[in-house]
């Protein structure tokens, strides 16, 4: 035992040969070390001070500082990292003693932060730096110095990279190397969790402008907390980029973009740079004035114009560069423009929801309003983007309005347009029937068909199917019409115009509010035409037409030969133009200008031949004149063909009007047929159904159509065409054509009536409407329990709707007062009841024994209500949201690969834009919201979810049992609901339905929330098969009525109207327009339905 | 009561309020003899509509029409002669009701009067004693255990049991009993209990199509008939968008009361705003819309 005291003195000894404070040090660190260190130890630290200082003829200072400092690091480590420690020291100290010093000193303040681990690391971070100069040697001792510092931000792998890139930068300046460790103190606190982006960045920029680090790193510090916290590292990434890309100055830069930033909105800093980080592939050097021009664009214009302010600017951009460039900066007038147009323009999705109600109002019926780029997409036969149009259910309109220079006007624009193809509808131009007597005219139609020839002439145009079966079932009576006329096209444009204009009149007549708008749209339209002098004859006089309906009266030119008859056509159409027409009026009046032009050359007229011609005042009434008989003898036999000369012009179109847009009547009645179809299958087989083959047919003839083919592939469109327009009908095409002739009917699924074998499993029948009947036993429900998932979830939603859960629970508690009710006849209360007082008066009068039972109380009554929950878990619930609102029936979509192409490009460009949320999250959301609102209440509640595959797989979920108690287990079973397969409601129905029937409580409610019709394999399919599950969802809902369970129905399918109407007839149900506003609405309803 | 303070306003008894004048009652359809039919053979009769498309007035119109010779008892607050008692209309007892609403409310209580009780006839019993029609408005609002009071008299027996004085009141022979319910309300806790709703016969009321609303609007409001025509107009539109957050079409009524505000000089645009769109709905998107369409209609 005496060797170590023996030690100790040596040590003593030993120390005697160096300068005193090492020593005095040693002296001082002593008692303190023997305390934390056993003897042995003790000595080996003594000893490792003695070897530092033998090193060199400095490195007693060295040894020195290990004595101070030990005490005070010994305490954050085991011994065997101490050593590792003061091993450390003793190799820098090797190397220089100034940097053992540094280490050593600096150790207390960075061991608090560093794990023992890391020493070693550590301090060959230090001699990493050290490279034997005096210039090397500051750095590194700096770099010492500065690690607490440091590292109370950094972890120690970016500690690492930012050694890296101070060494790096050394090779180039030690100066600079040592400002920009000072800085980094500063600097890394401010980033945050970017650090390592800021640091790779600082080396890449070592490598392309090493002068300009300094300034990168007095940018940042100012630049960074200017942008949204979340944005740092995109932005870091981006800037990271831009040097890459051989951009200079990008310290500026950076300052500049973020003073941008920091005057936008910091929501729009992440939609922004996603538009930068596009735009970096297109041209770096355009992103700095695209985020410098932001603050300036948005002030005029909304982040959703942004996009197309920005698409332009990239346009410009991949033709010329510079010219893109000043486009960014607004240096450009076209930029001007684009944002002058774009601030007063105005956006279909803005109004939509305004207008689409405005036109149901007008129309009376559930017509829908959607962009036209919808029905281009569908390709059925429509093809302009620009066009307003309606396919007899929906009204099409542009997608942006930006032909004014303000708003009001572009509105007023708007309103017109939707105004003119509601009009279509209300004024009934898609319900022109053949045999319908016109009002304004005498019928020749019905004659004119008598007498037509039927023509016989070439096989080609007689169509080669049973064209019988066509004629009986399937001509429109739009189609009946045109084929009166040898010149569909020319017929189908006359008819057009006439109706077109006819239903402005009428517009005006019924509308006077929107009488000076209109007037004006008029007006400018008129400026927009053609002039009618450069146009061979019947072209002209087709204009001369339009210029008529647009309400011209005045000064249009005609062709001086043809003077009688521009008089006569003015005189057949004012007519209809000034009152209250029909469409039969309208065909009419077709039919007589058509005799007038058809037979007119198309041929050029010399300027000098032109005469202008007022019809204003001109009030001869039209009449027949007297050789209308031979007229149409005339047109029958198709004279007037044969009257044209041979080398006229080929007949064009006139242009078409730009706010009447696309107006395809033969198209539409053809269309409106066929979505008829399965209704009329439904109740008798009416008639042949058509085929593929039939339909082109019928199509090959239609004008309407033949403007748009292509040549030499007529064939081959009028089929897709064909194809589309059937899906666009939901008419379920046969697969093959050898099929085709035979009717379609509801694919039965095989197999009779199903057995429940296996626990937790419930067999219902099912409603077939075509039958009338029940089919038995059909349907196998199997229900589970919900897995279990992360019950955070439920705490954090709750989090997240703060105020909301509040406001909710405010108004929930509201409920109860109302649920209070007097209780008289007590014998102590709040008041005396008047009434029970004067009955014991009475009482006591008359000499009966009184009752002292008169004072009354507001007592609690039980509230009595218990509610099932049925969340629709089908697949379509996995639908990101702003996709749904596009694609809102994915069933039909990605079957044909044209469509599933554009519906896959549609979904790209909307990638950028697109929120994640799902619409089972706002299911969940709103089932969060709803417990913690009923659990305040303390009414009897259920929740279940269901989906399934195929009859014999109907899944039911169990969320939370109607008797089981709220527990952290439905918390957690919330978690796990998630979109499975399809939707098959009728069962699902059922069983909620014999659960609740089970309770006994006064009010039994089931609320069914789904996000689509119900289908399922074997139970809706496109076409009939729709009805089918409509029509056993409705079944089922009317069995839980007559059990005294009232249903309601919650959809977040916009076009939940159609089959809803049918699916719960008096039962209440809701379509929700937003999706968002589902937690809140649940809410409100339940709150209104069971008060 | 007479008394040389000269009384400024006017008072009735309940069962004596009659119609003095003829209310203005234009017929949809047959209305008025399916109505007359079943107060000949005595069938109450159960009105169901939306709010304000004439309910009440087709009930004051039919309790005129048929009038017949009955001795009026003068006001109370009243000593003129009846002006023509040949042309007297049935009483009519009107009852809004409301969900405290009791059985005494409707058949009658003692009062303490000085230190007698004196018994005082419900509004129920004294139409049931008049033989007048006894009109329960918004019947779904009363609490059920008063409703069931009525079925007495609304089956063969014609009787109002009045426990209290141990009595059972016959109806006079010109007493009908006539809810009116308005089935536009989704709440599942109000709804008419089949016991009930089978006493009645049913009919149902809806709003006037557009020609004979116009009309009606005109006469009411007295505004000129290309305006009562677009207010009618108007009023069909909206109505279209019943089930777009809509609870309820813009009402008859508030029509009439746009009419009055434009003859009154208000702008047509803002008086429709203010008596149609505002009132029907407080949500934003709707109101503007219905602008759109007053906008539409009106210059």
């Amino acid at each position: 035992m005496d060797k170590p005291a023996a030690g100790l003195d040596e040590v003593r000894q030993d120390l005697g040969r160096f300068p005193a404070p090492v020593a005095e040090e040693f002296e001082k660190a002593h008692p303190l070390m023997k305390e934390a260190l056993n003897e042995a130890q003790t000595i080996a630290w003594a000893e490792s001070g003695i070897e530092i200082a033998e090193q060199t003829v400095r490195s007693w200072e060295a040894a020195a500082q290990f004595y101070r400092t030990s005490p005070k690091v010994v305490g954050f480590m085991p011994y065997n990292y101490f050593s590792k420690w003061t091993e450390c020291g003793s190799d820098l100290c090797k190397e220089s003693p100034t940097l053992a010093t540094a280490f050593f000193d600096a150790s207390p303040g960075a061991m608090s932060k560093l794990r023992s681990r890391h020493i070693e690391s550590w301090s060959r971070l230090g001699l990493s730096l050290y490279k034997g100069t005096w210039k090397s040697s500051t750095l590194s001792c700096k770099f010492f110095a500065s690690s607490p510092a440091l590292l109370e931000t950094l972890t120690f792998p970016e500690l690492e990279r930012f050694v890296g890139f101070l060494d790096s930068l050394s090779h180039r300046s030690y100066d600079l190397s040592s400002e920009c460790l000072t800085l980094g103190q500063e600097l890394f606190p401010l980033i945050g969790e970017d650090r390592g982006a800021f640091i790779s960045l600082a080396s890449t920029l070592v490598e392309t402008g090493w002068r300009e680090v300094k300034s990168f790193f007095e940018a940042g510090s100012k630049a960074l907390p200017k942008i949204d916290a979340g944005q740092r590292l995109r932005f870091l990434q981006l800037a990271e980029q831009l040097v890459k890309n051989g951009g200079t100055n990008i310290p500026t830069v950076m300052l500049e973009i973020s003073q941008s930033m920091s005057r936008l909105d910091s929501d729009s800093h992440a939609s922004i740079m996603t538009y930068a980080e596009a735009l970096l592939e297109v041209s770096p050097a355009a992103v700095p004035e695209f985020i410098k021009g932001c603050p300036l664009v948005l002030d005029r214009i909304t982040m959703t114009q942004l996009e197309r302010w920005y698409e332009e600017g990239v346009r410009i951009l991949k033709q010329n560069s510079e010219g893109g460039l000043a486009y960014f900066k607004i240096e450009s007038s076209h930029s001007e423009e684009i944002l002058e147009a774009l601030s007063s323009g105005v956006e279909f999705a803005r109004v939509k929801v305004v207008m689409e109600m405005y036109c149901r109002g007008l129309a009376g019926e559930q017509v829908k309003l959607a962009s036209t780029e919808e029905l281009v997409s569908k390709n059925i036969g429509w093809v302009s983007n620009e066009s307003p149009s309606t396919e007899g259910s929906t009204v099409f309109v542009p997608l942006i309005v930006d032909r004014y220079p303000t708003k009001d006007e572009n509105f007023a624009w708007f309103k017109v347009v939707s105004t003119h193809q509601v009009a279509h509808l209300e004024f009934g131009s898609f319900l022109f029937e053949f045999d319908e007597p016109a009002t304004l005219f005498k019928n020749l139609r019905g004659q004119l068909e008598k007498d037509k020839v039927k023509p016989v002439q070439t096989p080609q145009e007689l169509p080669d199917v049973d064209a019988t079966s066509l004629e009986q079932g399937w001509v429109t009576d739009m189609q009946r019409f045109f084929n009166l006329f040898d010149d569909r096209k020319l017929s189908l444009d006359i008819f057009t115009v006439i109706e077109d204009g006819r239903l402005d009149a009428r517009v005006k007549l019924e509308y006077p509010g929107i009488k000076r708008s209109y007037t004006r749209i008029q007006t400018d339209s008129l400026g927009e035409r053609p002039e009618i002098q450069s146009l061979p004859a019947r072209e002209a006089m087709v204009e001369f037409l339009v210029r008529l309906s647009l309400q011209q009266y005045k000064g249009i030119p005609a062709p001086q030969r043809y003077v009688t008859e521009a008089k006569k056509i003015a005189r057949i159409a004012k007519r209809v133009l000034r009152s209250m027409a029909t469409v039969e009026d309208v065909a009419e009046a077709t039919l007589r200008i058509y005799a007038v032009i058809a037979q007119i050359p198309n041929e050029e007229i010399p300027p000098e031949d032109w005469e202008d011609l007022d019809v204003g005042e001109d009030e001869e009434e039209y009449a027949d004149p007297e050789d209308m008989e031979q007229l149409l003898q005339q047109l029958a036999q198709g004279m007037e063909m044969q009257l044209r000369p041979e080398g006229e012009d080929e007949y064009d179109s006139s242009e078409e009007v730009e706010y009447r847009g696309d107006f395809k009547p033969e198209l539409v009645q053809l269309l409106t047929r066929l979505r008829m179809q399965p209704q009329d299958q439904a109740g008798e087989a009416a008639g042949e159904p058509i085929t593929q083959e039939m339909l082109e047919e019928l199509l090959k003839n239609s004008a309407e159509l033949d403007l748009q083919a292509v040549e030499g592939e007529i064939q081959q469109t009028s089929g897709q065409f064909a194809n589309n327009l059937l899906k666009e009908a939901g008419v379920n095409l046969p697969d093959s054509p050898e099929f085709g002739q035979g009717p379609l009917v509801h694919v039965d699924e095989d197999g009779g009536s199903l057995d429940p074998t296996e626990p937790q499993t419930f067999v219902y029948d099912e409603w077939d409407f075509r039958a009338e009947d029940y089919k038995p036993r059909w349907c196998i429900v199997r229900q589970k329990t919900m897995a279990e998932g992360d019950q955070a979830y439920y705490n954090t939603t709750l989090h997240n709707y703060g105020s909301l859960v509040d406001k909710v629970r405010r108004q929930f508690e509201m409920m109860v007062p109302e649920m209070f009710r007097k209780v008289r006849k007590l014998e102590d209360g709040d008041d005396i009841d008047i009434d029970d007082l004067i009955e014991a008066i009475v009482d006591m009068r008359t000499g009966a024994s009184p009752s002292d039972k008169f004072y009354w109380r507001r007592n609690k009554v039980q509230r009595d209500v218990a509610v099932a929950f049925l969340l629709d878990t089908s697949a379509s619930t996995a639908e990101a949201i702003d996709e749904a609102k596009r694609a809102p029936d994915d069933w039909d979509a990605p079957d044909d690969p044209v469509e599933y192409m554009v519906w896959l490009r549609t979904r790209r460009g909307e990638a950028m834009r697109r929120s994640y949320k799902r619409i089972i999250d706002v299911e969940k959301e709103a089932i969060v919201l709803i417990i913690n609102a009923l659990e305040s209440i303390g009414d009897v509640y259920g929740i279940y979810g269901f989906s399934g595959y195929g009859r014999e797989n109907v899944e039911f979920y169990t969320i939370k049992e109607l008797d089981e108690a709220m527990s952290d287990r439905v918390k957690r079973r919330i978690d796990r609901v998630a979109p499975l397969h399809a939707t098959r409601m009728g069962p699902a129905i059922r069983h909620a339905t014999s659960k609740l029937e089970r309770q006994d409580a006064r009010t039994k409610l089931l609320f069914l929330i789904s996000d689509g019709r119900p289908q399922d394999r074997g139970y809706s399919r496109e076409g009939v098969e729709k009805e089918y599950a409509v029509h056993d969802t409705r079944m089922a809902l009317e069995e839980a009525r007559r059990k005294d369970i009232e249903s309601f129905c919650l959809t977040v399918d916009k076009n939940g109207h159609d089959y809803l109407k049918t699916m719960c007839q008096d039962i209440g149900y809701e379509v929700l327009d937003d999706i968002y506003a589902l937690p809140e609405r649940l809410l409100y309803l339940y709150r209104r339905l069971t008060m | 009561m007479s008394s040389s303070t000269q009384t400024l306003y006017r008072s009735y008894i309940i069962e004596e309020y009659h119609l003095k004048e003829e209310p203005y009652y234009v017929p949809i359809g047959d209305e008025v003899e399916l109505f007359e039919a079943a107060y000949h053979q005595k069938i109450p009769v159960l009105f169901k509509g939306p709010t304000g498309c004439g309910k009440t007035k087709f009930i004051e119109y039919m309790s005129y029409r048929l009038g017949r010779p009955l001795t009026k008892i003068l006001g109370k607050t009243n000593t003129r002669k009846a002006p023509d008692s040949d042309s007297q209309s049935l009483p009519l007892i009107t009852i809004a009701c409301h969900e405290d609403l009791t059985a005494s409310d409707l058949v009658g209580r003692y009062l303490l009067e000085g230190n007698n009780t004196v018994w005082i006839d419900g509004p129920l019993s004294r139409a049931v004693k008049a033989g007048g029609i006894c009109y329960l408005d918004e019947i779904v609002e009363a609490r059920k255990d008063t409703t069931v009071l009525i079925h007495p008299l609304t089956d063969h027996r014609r009787m109002l049991p009045v426990e209290k004085r141990g009595e059972l009141l016959e109806a006079a022979d010109g007493f009908l009993l006539v809810l009116s319910y308005n089935p536009g309300y989704q709440s599942a806790l109000k709804d008419l209990k089949h016991s009930t709703r089978q006493r009645f016969v049913a009919m149902e009321f809806g709003y006037p199509p557009r020609d004979i609303e116009a009309e009606i609007v005109q006469h009411e409001s007295g505004v000129d008939a290309g305006t009562s025509l677009q207010l009618a107009k108007l009023g069909e539109k909206v109505r279209n968008l019943r089930e777009h957050g809509l609870g309820e079409g813009a009402s008859t009524r508030l029509l009439i009361y746009a009419g009055q505000l434009i003859t009154q000089g208000i702008a047509p645009r803002r008086a429709c705003q203010v008596a149609i769109n505002w009132a029907v709905t407080d949500d934003a998107s709707v109101q503007s819309s219905i602008g759109e369409l007053i906008s539409s209609i009106f210059e």
